[in-house]
């Protein structure tokens, strides 16, 4: 189903099939989730091919034509918590549609639609929104377009988490087959004691009898303490490799998503797929799936021999299993919420302690000390009410728990010991009864969380194969045309481009730039100068129109060969936290270190280089931060330069240094643009002055295209932005 | 205005020495300080608020904010200009002539769409995430709220404002005035 057609309740439906007539089209249908302000409620919006129509969600009265002739344009307004959508009409008053924020994304969608219509224009609505509730439960998903915990499908999941065992699939049966014999050791001692009580201790006889059961007592116990450790040796050794092999899938599909994914999403969300959702999984490979294999045998275990040696006294003892049960899942939904709340505090209180450590400065510049200290006395008490109250649960719970189950042992011990009186048991079938009795009961309790535990984990691994399975970008494609050395040609034809569909960037860029050449663009912030150059590096493709380099569609060439040839600088340069040398040889890993000492040159790096007591050997810190903006510069520009790039970009590489400095990158630079296709940004339009030809972007549109002097004569909006730009230095010159 | 800023510095200031030291004034000269009694509002044609400022200047498609919504949503109201640049404020609307108020009122109304919680249905803790059922001053609405402990804010002892997965806003004005069955779900999440 189309996402702008929604369903219409009957009422609603019957009311319009009186407004329309029946060859009427019908494009868009939608409905808001308040009704004005006031309450929330649903308003229907339809637009046909003729006219717009305002309903009531249940078919009263009050509906609202709106010819298409009369449509003057449409709006969002954005408001505090929700939005309205205005439609202004030729004569009179326009119409609101009041939604909250939840809907605000589809009625931008919707306004766009009703201009695109009321132009004549295509209606291009997207295909897909963004999912916010689950498809087949109806409940809201904690994230867009994420997964509902509670429907994924948990046996689909389980077999793709084996899948990642099957390497190591020997250690695994191995693992299995330690596990069962770890709990059948821990089932047999109580029939050697049940032995000693009957044979040895009630007749006061049997010495020999005594030591070769105690030996054997011994015997079981080294063997079950061999067991463990072997179940925990084998249990750590597949998990580790098994959520290694996972790691690693999961950070090559990160490294080959294509841009487009991450524009949508938050960074943080991302890393958490990485440490957190791992994590989880991590722990229910190595800890969870062992521990339920295990204690589950034991329990079913414990009750056969329970059954073997009474079963009256075993129905007995059942009684108090369902309140374990269910108490025990009601009270670990309470634990929970205290360690979340601890944990909330807990963060509290350490992001303070890292907000006042990493703004000393500020704290000590305003004397502020005294109260910094009182704000962390408070979060520190906090922290202490909410630890004490969740240790004083904790210790509530096990408490009760243990109460619960000692009323089984009560219930055996006085049955059982009637029986015995009565001569119906023996002694020690009595006390191997209440050994198995506690056997049964102790991993009772963690019962009540192991769902819990298991549904995470699995929203987790949910998680990461969301991203594992997510569309890359076309690395390696056998169909992709090979270029091994690019001219550096490229050409747009009616290029369009939007992040969201229907809301293009782009509009028809028409643009030929010939090998060798310096394109500057210039135009206001959000004209479209980045998302062009985007463009060139194929992190987005063209929504329309095509995008040629040395004659071939971008999209038929090999991708590893286009990226291969194209340089970078931006004005925020990311240096990975390795050496210099390692930065300046990214692009070319092979480089000897004759090759990064000459780009160093070139970029008029290595005067500074030298200055540092480890030289190219310098680890230059966390994104370069060891190093100075201007430095950083220098480096993306040896890194570019040895790269050696057909084709560059300059995105506001100049910007915000200090002028000495900023003479020195310009001159590595114009070393750097020397015959290849570049394209620069940059907001000082003097610095373009070197460029053999401007283009103006404006809104999307290719506004005027010249040399330096060619647009200063014409005296357009180059030259408008050029003169702004000067009275503002002026400006600030006689101010400052 | 002065006597409010200093009001709030001793009570941030904790007891330091200095604390009734007053804060030299700073002539501004843009956005200006208008007269608030040359201030006019008024729909023209309905749908169309205007303002003008001393019977001279006019502008058309005016935005009425709040500076601060949630510490002083009585006062401190700014205009913007169809390019939402502040043409003025005025820190207290009551010194506005009647009919002004009255739009301004209106306008504030429709702006801060915030729904005030009157009962609580149910709140379930799933996953991370919590779901919540309530009764609002327009109806009956669920939400989800992820991360409660950042989307919650306090604005007082009793006074909590919660922001949902999509930005809308549901204010409790006050927790004790909540039944007990309400009260227990939130206190069991927060």
């Amino acid at each position: 189903m189309k996402p702008f057609i929604e369903k219409l309740p009957t009422a609603v439906g019957d009311k319009l099939k009186g407004a329309t007539v029946a060859e009427e089209e019908v494009l868009i249908q939608v409905a808001t989730d308040m009704a004005g302000r006031e309450r929330f409620d649903q308003r229907w919006l339809v637009v046909t091919d003729r006219q717009g129509l305002f309903l009531h969600a249940n078919g009263g009265d009050g509906t609202i034509h709106l010819p298409m002739a009369e449509v003057k344009t449409a709006r969002v307004e954005a408001l505090v918590g929700g939005g309205y959508l205005e439609v202004e009409r030729q004569v009179g008053d326009p119409i609101y549609l009041y939604y909250s924020n939840s809907l605000a994304p589809k009625f931008a969608e919707v306004a766009e639609g009703i201009k695109q219509l009321k132009q004549g224009d295509d209606l291009t609505l997207p295909t897909q929104v963004e999912r916010t509730h689950c498809e087949s439960c109806r409940r809201l998903l904690p994230e867009k377009d994420g997964i509902c915990p509670a429907c994924m499908k948990r046996l689909d999941t389980l077999k793709r988490l084996l899948g990642y065992i099957n390497p190591y699939r020997a250690q695994a049966y191995l693992l299995l087959v330690v596990i069962v014999v770890a709990a059948l050791a821990e089932m047999v001692p109580p029939i050697i004691t049940e032995q000693i009580v009957d044979k040895v201790i009630l007749p006061r006889q049997n010495y020999d009898l005594l030591v070769s059961m105690v030996l054997g007592l011994l015997g079981l116990s080294i063997f079950h303490w061999g067991a463990l450790v072997a179940r925990r040796w084998l249990g750590t050794w597949v998990g580790f490799r098994t959520i290694e092999d996972m790691r690693a899938d999961l950070y090559r599909a990160f490294q080959h998503l294509p841009l487009r994914f991450y524009d949508k999403r938050k960074v943080g969300s991302l890393i958490s797929r990485m440490t957190n959702d791992s994590d989880l999984v991590e722990t229910y490979l190595i800890f969870d799936i062992p521990f339920i294999i295990s204690n589950g045998l034991l329990i079913i275990g414990s009750l056969c021999m329970l059954f073997y040696y009474s079963w009256e006294l075993t129905l007995l003892v059942l009684i108090p299993v369902p309140p374990i049960i269910f108490g025990s899942s009601l009270i670990w939904g309470r634990m929970e919420s205290y360690w979340r709340r601890w944990s909330a505090k807990w963060s509290r209180l350490s992001s303070h302690f890292n907000e006042s450590i990493r703004g000393i400065r500020v704290v000590k510049a305003f004397a502020q000390e005294r109260r910094e200290g009182l704000r962390f006395d408070r979060h520190n008490d906090e922290l202490r009410q909410v630890s004490v109250s969740a240790e004083r649960a904790w210790v509530v719970f096990f408490m009760v728990m243990n109460l619960f189950m000692s009323t089984g042992a009560f219930f055996a011990w006085y049955f059982g010991g009637k029986k015995v009186l009565g001569n119906a048991m023996e002694t020690g079938d009595l006390i191997a009864f209440i050994a198995y009795l506690w056997m049964l009961y102790q991993p009772l309790k963690w019962f009540g969380d192991f769902y819990g535990f298991m549904v995470r984990a699995y929203a987790g691994a949910e998680r990461i194969f969301e991203i594992i399975d997510a569309n890359s970008e076309p690395f390696g494609d056998p169909q992709a045309l090979p270029m091994p050395s690019i001219k550096g040609k490229v050409v747009f034809k009616d290029a369009y481009f939007g992040y969201d569909p229907g809301k293009p960037v782009l509009k028809g860029i028409d643009l030929e730039v010939a090998p060798g050449e310096m394109i500057g663009l210039v135009g206001k912030s959000g004209a479209g100068k980045s998302t062009l150059i985007s463009l060139v590096s194929r992190f987005y493709d063209v929504t329309r129109g095509k995008l040629e380099i040395d004659g071939v569609d971008i999209r038929a060439l090999r991708l590893e060969d286009l990226r291969s040839q194209i340089g970078l600088v931006a004005q925020q340069s990311f240096l990975f936290n390795t050496s210099i040398a390692e930065n300046i040889r990214y692009g070319r890993p092979d480089a000897t270190f004759a090759q990064v000492l000459a780009a160093a040159r070139a970029a008029n790096a290595h005067e500074f280089i030298v200055k540092k007591p480890e030289g190219y050997d310098m680890v230059v810190g966390e994104q370069g931060g060891k190093l100075s903006g201007g430095e950083k510069q220098r480096l993306a520009i040896a890194r570019a330069i040895l790269q050696d790039p057909r084709i560059l970009i300059l995105d506001e590489a100049t910007s915000s240094l200090d002028t000495p400095t900023e003479k020195k990158i310009q001159e590595a630079i114009a070393r750097l643009v020397r015959g290849r296709t570049t394209f620069a940004i940059a907001h000082r339009l003097s610095t373009l002055r070197s460029a053999d030809r401007l283009v103006v972007v404006d809104e999307g549109k290719i506004a005027e295209v010249g040399t330096h002097e060619e647009l200063m004569q014409r005296q357009g909006r180059f030259y408008n932005l050029v003169h702004t730009q000067r009275e503002t230095s002026a400006l600030m010159a006689v101010s400052g | 205005m002065v006597a409010d800023k200093t009001e709030q510095d001793s009570v941030a200031g904790n007891g330091k020495p200095d604390q009734n030291r007053t804060i030299t004034p700073i002539e501004v000269t843009h956005p200006e300080q208008v007269d608030v009694h040359k201030i006019r509002l008024l729909r023209e044609p309905a749908w169309v608020l205007r303002m003008t400022i001393d019977q001279d200047r006019s502008y058309l498609k005016v935005k009425i904010v709040r500076a601060a919504p949630l510490s002083h949503p009585e006062k401190y109201i700014s205009f913007l200009d169809a390019k939402d640049e502040e043409v003025c404020m005025v820190d207290n609307p009551r010194d506005l002539d009647e009919q002004t108020q009255q739009i301004i009122n209106e306008e504030l109304d429709r702006r801060y769409l915030t729904s005030i919680v009157e009962q609580v249905n149910s709140v379930r803790n799933e996953y991370g995430t919590s779901y919540w059922e309530v009764e609002t001053n327009r109806g009956q609405r669920e939400f989800v709220v992820q991360n409660v402990s950042e989307n919650a804010q306090w604005l007082g002892d009793y006074r909590l404002l919660l922001v949902d997965v999509d930005g809308n806003r549901f204010e409790i004005p006050d927790l004790q005035a909540l039944d007990r069955r309400s009260l227990g779900f939130v206190e069991l999440v927060l």
